[in-house]
Protein backbone atom coordinates (compact mmCIF):
# COMPACT_ATOMS: atom_id res chain seq x y z
CA UNK A 1 0.00 0.00 0.00
CA UNK A 2 1.27 2.94 -1.00
CA UNK A 3 0.48 4.99 2.06
CA UNK A 4 3.34 3.24 3.82
CA UNK A 5 6.16 4.24 1.26
CA UNK A 6 9.51 5.19 3.30
CA UNK A 7 12.42 7.24 1.62
CA UNK A 8 15.00 7.87 3.74
CA UNK A 9 16.14 10.70 5.80
CA UNK A 10 18.91 11.62 3.00
CA UNK A 11 20.74 14.85 5.53
CA UNK A 12 21.19 12.39 8.31
CA UNK A 13 23.01 9.94 5.99
CA UNK A 14 24.85 12.90 4.68
CA UNK A 15 26.36 13.76 7.84
CA UNK A 16 29.52 12.01 7.23
CA UNK A 17 30.10 13.40 3.70
CA UNK A 18 29.80 16.95 5.92
CA UNK A 19 32.36 16.21 7.59
CA UNK A 20 34.65 14.92 5.15
CA UNK A 21 34.15 17.69 2.96
CA UNK A 22 34.87 20.32 5.70
CA UNK A 23 38.14 18.25 5.98
CA UNK A 24 38.82 18.53 2.67
CA UNK A 25 38.13 22.01 2.13
CA UNK A 26 40.27 22.74 5.81
CA UNK A 27 43.27 21.29 3.90
CA UNK A 28 42.56 22.90 0.42
CA UNK A 29 42.74 25.73 2.29
CA UNK A 30 45.57 25.72 4.48
CA UNK A 31 47.54 23.69 1.97
CA UNK A 32 46.70 26.45 -1.33
CA UNK A 33 46.71 29.23 1.16
CA UNK A 34 43.57 30.68 -0.61
CA UNK A 35 39.77 29.87 -1.10
CA UNK A 36 38.42 30.67 1.71
CA UNK A 37 38.92 31.41 5.46
CA UNK A 38 37.80 29.25 9.05
CA UNK A 39 37.58 30.60 12.23
CA UNK A 40 37.44 28.27 15.21
CA UNK A 41 33.80 29.95 17.10
CA UNK A 42 32.60 30.76 13.79
CA UNK A 43 32.58 27.01 12.87
CA UNK A 44 31.41 25.69 16.16
CA UNK A 45 28.98 28.11 16.19
CA UNK A 46 27.50 26.86 12.78
CA UNK A 47 28.30 23.15 13.22
CA UNK A 48 26.41 23.48 16.71
CA UNK A 49 23.47 24.94 14.69
CA UNK A 50 23.41 22.31 12.16
CA UNK A 51 23.36 19.69 15.02
CA UNK A 52 20.24 22.06 16.72
CA UNK A 53 18.86 21.61 13.48
CA UNK A 54 18.77 17.80 13.29
CA UNK A 55 17.34 18.19 16.61
CA UNK A 56 14.58 20.42 16.05
CA UNK A 57 13.83 18.05 13.60
CA UNK A 58 13.35 15.24 15.53
CA UNK A 59 10.82 17.64 18.11
CA UNK A 60 9.35 19.83 16.09
CA UNK A 61 9.60 17.43 12.98
CA UNK A 62 5.90 15.60 13.42
CA UNK A 63 3.82 19.35 13.43
CA UNK A 64 4.97 19.07 9.69
CA UNK A 65 4.44 15.78 8.57
CA UNK A 66 1.20 15.55 10.53
CA UNK A 67 -0.04 18.31 7.80
CA UNK A 68 0.80 16.77 5.14
CA UNK A 69 -0.06 13.26 6.01
CA UNK A 70 -3.60 15.10 6.48
CA UNK A 71 -3.55 16.37 3.17
CA UNK A 72 -2.77 13.04 1.41
CA UNK A 73 -5.63 11.93 3.13
CA UNK A 74 -7.96 14.29 1.79
CA UNK A 75 -6.41 14.61 -1.46
CA UNK A 76 -7.80 12.00 -4.69
CA UNK A 77 -4.79 12.32 -6.70
CA UNK A 78 -1.66 9.79 -6.12
CA UNK A 79 1.19 10.08 -8.97
CA UNK A 80 3.16 6.63 -7.20
CA UNK A 81 6.81 6.60 -6.85
CA UNK A 82 8.44 5.85 -10.08
CA UNK A 83 11.26 7.57 -11.32
CA UNK A 84 10.20 9.74 -13.44
CA UNK A 85 7.41 11.36 -10.37
CA UNK A 86 10.83 11.50 -7.97
CA UNK A 87 12.51 13.93 -10.67
CA UNK A 88 9.53 15.96 -11.21
CA UNK A 89 8.67 16.32 -7.70
CA UNK A 90 12.82 17.20 -6.94
CA UNK A 91 12.02 20.13 -10.00
CA UNK A 92 8.39 21.12 -8.61
CA UNK A 93 9.99 21.23 -4.82
CA UNK A 94 12.72 23.34 -5.74
CA UNK A 95 10.58 25.79 -6.95
CA UNK A 96 8.91 25.44 -3.73
CA UNK A 97 12.29 26.11 -2.21
CA UNK A 98 12.89 29.22 -4.18
CA UNK A 99 9.49 31.04 -3.31
CA UNK A 100 10.17 29.84 0.66
CA UNK A 101 13.46 31.02 0.25
CA UNK A 102 12.27 33.98 -0.95
CA UNK A 103 9.70 34.87 1.87
CA UNK A 104 12.48 34.21 4.02
CA UNK A 105 14.05 37.37 2.93
CA UNK A 106 11.48 39.41 2.24
CA UNK A 107 8.67 38.75 5.25
CA UNK A 108 10.29 39.65 8.44
CA UNK A 109 8.50 36.66 10.61
CA UNK A 110 10.09 33.95 7.94
CA UNK A 111 13.73 35.99 8.00
CA UNK A 112 13.32 35.55 11.85
CA UNK A 113 13.93 32.04 11.22
CA UNK A 114 16.75 32.39 7.90
CA UNK A 115 18.48 34.97 9.77
CA UNK A 116 21.38 32.74 11.40
CA UNK A 117 22.12 31.24 8.22
CA UNK A 118 23.24 34.85 7.13
CA UNK A 119 24.73 35.59 10.46
CA UNK A 120 28.07 34.27 10.14
CA UNK A 121 31.23 36.91 8.39
CA UNK A 122 32.52 33.77 6.47
CA UNK A 123 31.42 31.38 3.62
CA UNK A 124 33.22 27.63 4.03
CA UNK A 125 31.36 24.57 4.23
CA UNK A 126 30.55 24.61 7.82
CA UNK A 127 28.18 27.70 6.99
CA UNK A 128 25.86 25.60 5.14
CA UNK A 129 24.97 24.08 8.38
CA UNK A 130 24.48 26.94 9.98
CA UNK A 131 20.61 26.13 9.88
CA UNK A 132 17.15 27.30 11.11
CA UNK A 133 15.97 25.86 15.09
CA UNK A 134 12.78 27.77 14.46
CA UNK A 135 11.79 26.64 10.81
CA UNK A 136 8.37 25.03 12.39
CA UNK A 137 7.34 28.55 13.64
CA UNK A 138 7.11 30.09 10.63
CA UNK A 139 4.48 27.71 9.12
CA UNK A 140 6.28 27.76 5.58
CA UNK A 141 5.04 24.04 5.51
CA UNK A 142 2.32 25.26 3.80
CA UNK A 143 3.49 26.19 0.84
CA UNK A 144 4.40 22.55 0.25
CA UNK A 145 1.01 21.89 0.51
CA UNK A 146 0.15 21.88 -3.50
CA UNK A 147 2.65 19.34 -4.09
CA UNK A 148 0.96 16.93 -1.57
CA UNK A 149 -2.50 18.15 -3.18
CA UNK A 150 -1.15 16.97 -6.59
CA UNK A 151 0.02 13.79 -5.90
CA UNK A 152 3.41 13.58 -4.59
CA UNK A 153 3.54 11.22 -1.15
CA UNK A 154 4.54 13.20 1.87
CA UNK A 155 7.74 10.92 2.34
CA UNK A 156 9.14 11.93 -1.16
CA UNK A 157 8.29 15.43 -0.79
CA UNK A 158 10.27 15.44 2.03
CA UNK A 159 13.08 12.88 0.87
CA UNK A 160 13.77 15.26 -2.30
CA UNK A 161 13.81 18.42 0.00
CA UNK A 162 16.45 16.50 1.89
CA UNK A 163 18.53 16.13 -1.01
CA UNK A 164 18.24 19.58 -1.89
CA UNK A 165 19.50 20.80 0.92
CA UNK A 166 22.04 18.51 0.39
CA UNK A 167 22.71 20.08 -2.85
CA UNK A 168 23.05 22.96 -1.61
CA UNK A 169 26.17 22.29 0.95
CA UNK A 170 28.94 22.17 -1.59
CA UNK A 171 28.09 25.35 -3.00
CA UNK A 172 29.09 27.32 0.02
CA UNK A 173 32.73 27.84 -0.79
CA UNK A 174 35.26 30.13 -1.99
CA UNK A 175 37.13 27.13 -2.84
CA UNK A 176 35.62 26.72 -6.27
CA UNK A 177 35.52 29.69 -8.28
CA UNK A 178 33.29 29.20 -11.55
CA UNK A 179 32.13 25.99 -12.85
CA UNK A 180 31.51 25.40 -16.97
CA UNK A 181 29.31 28.16 -18.45
CA UNK A 182 26.82 25.52 -19.17
CA UNK A 183 26.57 24.48 -15.44
CA UNK A 184 26.39 28.40 -13.94
CA UNK A 185 23.52 28.69 -16.51
CA UNK A 186 21.04 26.07 -14.78
CA UNK A 187 22.55 25.69 -11.63
CA UNK A 188 23.01 27.23 -8.36
CA UNK A 189 27.30 27.68 -7.87
CA UNK A 190 29.77 28.76 -5.29
CA UNK A 191 29.24 31.78 -7.51
CA UNK A 192 25.78 32.42 -7.62
CA UNK A 193 25.04 31.27 -3.72
CA UNK A 194 28.43 33.80 -2.69
CA UNK A 195 26.36 36.70 -4.28
CA UNK A 196 23.18 35.55 -2.13
CA UNK A 197 25.64 35.97 1.37
CA UNK A 198 26.60 39.42 0.15
CA UNK A 199 25.83 41.95 2.61
CA UNK A 200 26.94 44.34 -0.20
CA UNK A 201 24.12 46.72 -1.47
CA UNK A 202 24.42 44.77 -4.65
CA UNK A 203 23.54 41.55 -3.53
CA UNK A 204 20.75 42.35 -1.47
CA UNK A 205 17.82 39.91 -2.01
CA UNK A 206 19.26 38.18 -5.00
CA UNK A 207 20.29 34.44 -6.04
CA UNK A 208 17.14 32.59 -3.99
CA UNK A 209 17.49 29.42 -5.82
CA UNK A 210 17.97 25.99 -3.67
CA UNK A 211 19.62 23.56 -7.18
CA UNK A 212 18.58 25.56 -10.44
CA UNK A 213 19.16 29.23 -10.88
CA UNK A 214 16.66 29.06 -13.69
CA UNK A 215 14.04 30.63 -11.12
CA UNK A 216 16.04 33.47 -9.89
CA UNK A 217 16.40 34.44 -13.67
CA UNK A 218 12.47 33.76 -14.61
CA UNK A 219 11.50 36.01 -11.52
CA UNK A 220 13.92 38.51 -11.99
CA UNK A 221 16.16 37.79 -8.63
CA UNK A 222 19.07 36.98 -10.71
CA UNK A 223 22.30 38.87 -9.81
CA UNK A 224 25.75 37.14 -11.25
CA UNK A 225 29.07 37.38 -8.93
CA UNK A 226 30.80 40.69 -9.63
CA UNK A 227 34.90 40.13 -10.03
CA UNK A 228 34.88 44.24 -9.06
CA UNK A 229 32.74 43.91 -5.90
CA UNK A 230 33.91 41.39 -3.91
CA UNK A 231 31.62 39.69 -1.38
CA UNK A 232 31.65 40.77 1.99
CA UNK A 233 29.84 37.94 3.74
CA UNK A 234 27.52 38.20 6.36
CA UNK A 235 24.35 40.77 8.22
CA UNK A 236 24.04 44.31 7.08
CA UNK A 237 23.86 44.88 10.80
CA UNK A 238 26.01 41.78 11.65
CA UNK A 239 25.19 40.46 15.39
CA UNK A 240 28.51 40.23 17.95
CA UNK A 241 27.86 37.12 19.47
CA UNK A 242 28.69 33.42 19.09
CA UNK A 243 25.95 31.94 21.12
CA UNK A 244 24.12 29.48 19.36
CA UNK A 245 20.92 30.30 21.22
CA UNK A 246 21.18 34.06 20.44
CA UNK A 247 22.00 33.17 16.86
CA UNK A 248 18.87 30.88 16.70
CA UNK A 249 16.55 33.77 18.56
CA UNK A 250 17.98 37.28 18.28
CA UNK A 251 15.71 38.19 15.03
CA UNK A 252 12.50 36.68 17.01
CA UNK A 253 13.77 38.82 20.23
CA UNK A 254 13.80 41.67 18.11
CA UNK A 255 10.30 41.22 16.43
CA UNK A 256 9.01 41.10 19.81
CA UNK A 257 10.41 44.13 20.93
CA UNK A 258 9.85 45.60 18.21
CA UNK A 259 5.90 44.85 17.97
CA UNK A 260 5.07 45.52 21.47
CA UNK A 261 6.80 48.85 22.00
CA UNK A 262 4.04 51.76 23.71
CA UNK A 263 2.27 53.94 21.20
CA UNK A 264 2.11 52.34 18.39
CA UNK A 265 -0.68 51.60 16.06
CA UNK A 266 -2.18 47.59 15.17
CA UNK A 267 -0.73 48.01 11.45
CA UNK A 268 2.70 48.86 12.70
CA UNK A 269 2.99 46.44 15.04
CA UNK A 270 2.08 44.28 12.04
CA UNK A 271 4.43 45.53 9.79
CA UNK A 272 7.20 44.77 12.35
CA UNK A 273 6.30 40.56 12.24
CA UNK A 274 5.44 41.07 8.27
CA UNK A 275 6.94 43.69 6.49
CA UNK A 276 10.75 43.17 5.19
CA UNK A 277 13.39 43.12 7.20
CA UNK A 278 14.49 46.84 7.63
CA UNK A 279 11.25 47.89 8.18
CA UNK A 280 10.81 51.18 10.86
CA UNK A 281 7.45 53.32 11.51
CA UNK A 282 9.64 56.04 12.46
CA UNK A 283 11.91 55.93 9.51
CA UNK A 284 15.03 55.41 12.05
CA UNK A 285 16.34 51.70 9.96
CA UNK A 286 16.70 51.04 5.90
CA UNK A 287 15.60 48.03 4.16
CA UNK A 288 16.79 46.85 1.15
CA UNK A 289 15.91 48.85 -1.30
CA UNK A 290 16.89 52.23 1.00
CA UNK A 291 20.37 50.28 1.45
CA UNK A 292 20.67 49.88 -1.99
CA UNK A 293 19.64 53.93 -3.05
CA UNK A 294 22.19 55.31 -0.54
CA UNK A 295 24.66 53.28 -2.13
CA UNK A 296 23.75 54.31 -5.19
CA UNK A 297 23.83 58.15 -4.16
CA UNK A 298 27.68 57.51 -2.97
CA UNK A 299 28.51 55.69 -6.41
CA UNK A 300 26.31 56.67 -8.76
CA UNK A 301 28.40 54.96 -11.44
CA UNK A 302 26.91 51.54 -10.76
CA UNK A 303 23.55 52.44 -11.60
CA UNK A 304 22.24 50.07 -13.60
CA UNK A 305 24.98 47.98 -13.39
CA UNK A 306 23.94 44.01 -12.01
CA UNK A 307 21.66 44.35 -8.53
CA UNK A 308 20.89 47.73 -9.24
CA UNK A 309 18.88 47.81 -12.70
CA UNK A 310 15.56 48.14 -10.82
CA UNK A 311 17.23 52.25 -10.16
CA UNK A 312 17.98 52.09 -14.10
CA UNK A 313 15.21 54.48 -15.38
CA UNK A 314 15.02 56.75 -12.20
CA UNK A 315 16.60 59.97 -10.96
CA UNK A 316 19.40 59.62 -8.56
CA UNK A 317 17.40 59.79 -5.57
CA UNK A 318 19.54 60.56 -2.00
CA UNK A 319 16.91 60.94 0.29
CA UNK A 320 15.74 57.11 0.17
CA UNK A 321 11.51 56.38 0.62
CA UNK A 322 11.05 55.31 4.15
CA UNK A 323 8.88 51.92 4.33
CA UNK B 1 20.76 6.06 10.65
CA UNK B 2 21.16 4.83 14.45
CA UNK B 3 20.47 7.63 16.65
CA UNK B 4 23.39 6.57 18.57
CA UNK B 5 26.26 6.59 15.38
CA UNK B 6 24.53 9.57 14.30
CA UNK B 7 25.22 11.41 17.80
CA UNK B 8 28.97 9.92 17.96
CA UNK B 9 29.03 11.18 14.45
CA UNK B 10 27.84 14.74 15.49
CA UNK B 11 30.07 15.14 18.72
CA UNK B 12 32.69 13.76 17.70
CA UNK B 13 32.82 15.78 14.48
CA UNK B 14 32.22 18.79 16.11
CA UNK B 15 35.01 17.98 19.11
CA UNK B 16 37.34 17.16 15.72
CA UNK B 17 37.14 19.77 13.77
CA UNK B 18 36.93 22.50 16.79
CA UNK B 19 40.34 20.89 17.87
CA UNK B 20 41.63 21.11 14.37
CA UNK B 21 41.11 24.66 13.94
CA UNK B 22 42.44 25.66 17.42
CA UNK B 23 45.17 23.68 16.78
CA UNK B 24 46.29 25.81 13.77
CA UNK B 25 45.85 28.70 15.12
CA UNK B 26 42.12 29.53 13.45
CA UNK B 27 41.25 30.99 17.50
CA UNK B 28 43.42 34.04 16.77
CA UNK B 29 41.68 37.55 16.94
CA UNK B 30 41.48 40.32 14.32
CA UNK B 31 43.86 43.14 15.11
CA UNK B 32 42.88 46.40 14.82
CA UNK B 33 45.41 48.91 13.47
CA UNK B 34 43.80 52.66 12.42
CA UNK B 35 43.53 52.56 9.08
CA UNK B 36 42.23 48.94 9.85
CA UNK B 37 39.83 50.19 12.46
CA UNK B 38 38.93 52.90 9.60
CA UNK B 39 38.25 51.02 7.05
CA UNK B 40 36.16 48.36 8.88
CA UNK B 41 34.06 50.67 10.91
CA UNK B 42 33.10 51.99 6.98
CA UNK B 43 32.58 48.81 5.93
CA UNK B 44 29.34 48.26 8.55
CA UNK B 45 28.78 52.17 8.55
CA UNK B 46 29.33 52.57 5.07
CA UNK B 47 26.85 56.08 5.26
CA UNK B 48 29.34 57.54 7.91
CA UNK B 49 32.10 59.46 7.57
CA UNK B 50 35.04 59.07 10.36
CA UNK B 51 36.78 61.64 12.42
CA UNK B 52 38.94 60.09 14.36
CA UNK B 53 39.98 56.66 15.71
CA UNK B 54 41.54 55.68 18.68
CA UNK B 55 43.02 51.86 18.33
CA UNK B 56 43.02 50.40 22.27
CA UNK B 57 46.69 49.38 23.15
CA UNK B 58 45.62 45.27 22.84
CA UNK B 59 44.69 46.17 19.21
CA UNK B 60 41.22 44.51 19.43
CA UNK B 61 38.85 47.34 19.50
CA UNK B 62 38.86 51.22 18.76
CA UNK B 63 36.75 53.98 19.63
CA UNK B 64 35.44 55.65 16.14
CA UNK B 65 34.08 59.52 16.18
CA UNK B 66 32.16 60.09 13.04
CA UNK B 67 29.66 63.08 12.19
CA UNK B 68 26.73 61.02 13.77
CA UNK B 69 28.60 60.43 16.67
CA UNK B 70 30.93 57.89 18.57
CA UNK B 71 30.73 54.18 17.87
CA UNK B 72 33.04 50.65 19.04
CA UNK B 73 34.07 48.79 16.97
CA UNK B 74 35.84 45.31 18.22
CA UNK B 75 37.62 42.44 17.04
CA UNK B 76 34.99 39.47 16.89
CA UNK B 77 36.80 36.03 15.77
CA UNK B 78 38.74 36.84 13.04
CA UNK B 79 36.61 39.45 12.08
CA UNK B 80 34.94 42.36 13.77
CA UNK B 81 31.49 43.92 14.99
CA UNK B 82 30.78 47.57 15.26
CA UNK B 83 27.69 49.40 17.21
CA UNK B 84 27.10 53.07 17.61
CA UNK B 85 26.87 54.12 21.45
CA UNK B 86 22.97 54.89 20.80
CA UNK B 87 21.39 52.70 23.61
CA UNK B 88 24.31 51.41 25.87
CA UNK B 89 25.88 51.23 29.18
CA UNK B 90 29.22 51.53 30.45
CA UNK B 91 30.71 49.10 33.02
CA UNK B 92 33.48 48.77 34.74
CA UNK B 93 35.46 45.53 34.07
CA UNK B 94 38.71 43.98 35.68
CA UNK B 95 39.98 44.27 32.42
CA UNK B 96 38.91 47.52 31.21
CA UNK B 97 35.33 48.45 30.55
CA UNK B 98 32.32 46.34 29.52
CA UNK B 99 30.05 48.07 26.73
CA UNK B 100 26.50 46.79 27.00
CA UNK B 101 23.82 47.02 23.89
CA UNK B 102 20.82 46.18 25.27
CA UNK B 103 20.41 44.06 22.28
CA UNK B 104 19.81 40.23 22.18
CA UNK B 105 21.81 39.67 19.25
CA UNK B 106 25.07 41.60 20.75
CA UNK B 107 24.64 41.81 24.08
CA UNK B 108 27.92 43.38 25.16
CA UNK B 109 31.27 43.86 24.42
CA UNK B 110 34.13 43.37 26.84
CA UNK B 111 37.13 45.94 26.17
CA UNK B 112 40.46 45.57 27.26
CA UNK B 113 42.36 48.52 28.62
CA UNK B 114 44.53 49.90 31.20
CA UNK B 115 44.03 52.16 33.65
CA UNK B 116 45.60 55.13 31.54
CA UNK B 117 42.77 54.11 28.56
CA UNK B 118 40.42 53.58 30.58
CA UNK B 119 40.18 56.75 32.00
CA UNK B 120 40.19 58.28 28.36
CA UNK B 121 37.89 55.48 26.67
CA UNK B 122 35.02 57.02 29.51
CA UNK B 123 35.66 60.21 29.09
CA UNK B 124 35.51 60.00 25.45
CA UNK B 125 32.13 57.46 25.81
CA UNK B 126 30.39 60.04 27.72
CA UNK B 127 27.13 61.35 25.40
CA UNK B 128 28.16 64.19 24.07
Amino acid sequence: MIDQVTFPDAVQWAVPLFIAAILAEFLWIAVKGRGGRYETRDAVTSLIMGAGNIASGFLLGFIAYAFFMWLWQITPLNLGTSIPVIILCFVLDDLRYYWVHRFGHRIRWVWASHVNHHSSQHYNLTTALRQTWTYTFTFMMVVRAPLILLGFHPAMVLFVGGLNLIYQFWIHTEAIGKMPRWFEAVMNTPSHHRAHHGRNARYLDCNYAGVFIIWDKMFGTFVPEQEDDQVDYGLVHNIGTFNPLRVAFHEWVGIWRDATQPGLTMRQRLAYCFAPPGYSHDGSRDNSEQIKAKHLARHPEDRGTPGFEQFDAKQPNTQAKQA
Amino acid sequence: MPLEILLVLVVGGIAGITVMLHMTGRSRLRRLTPEIARSEWLRHAPDDEVIDVTVANDGHAALIRTEKGNGVLWSFGADTVARHLLDFDVMDHPQGVEVRFHDFGTPKAVIHLDETERRHWQHLMEPA
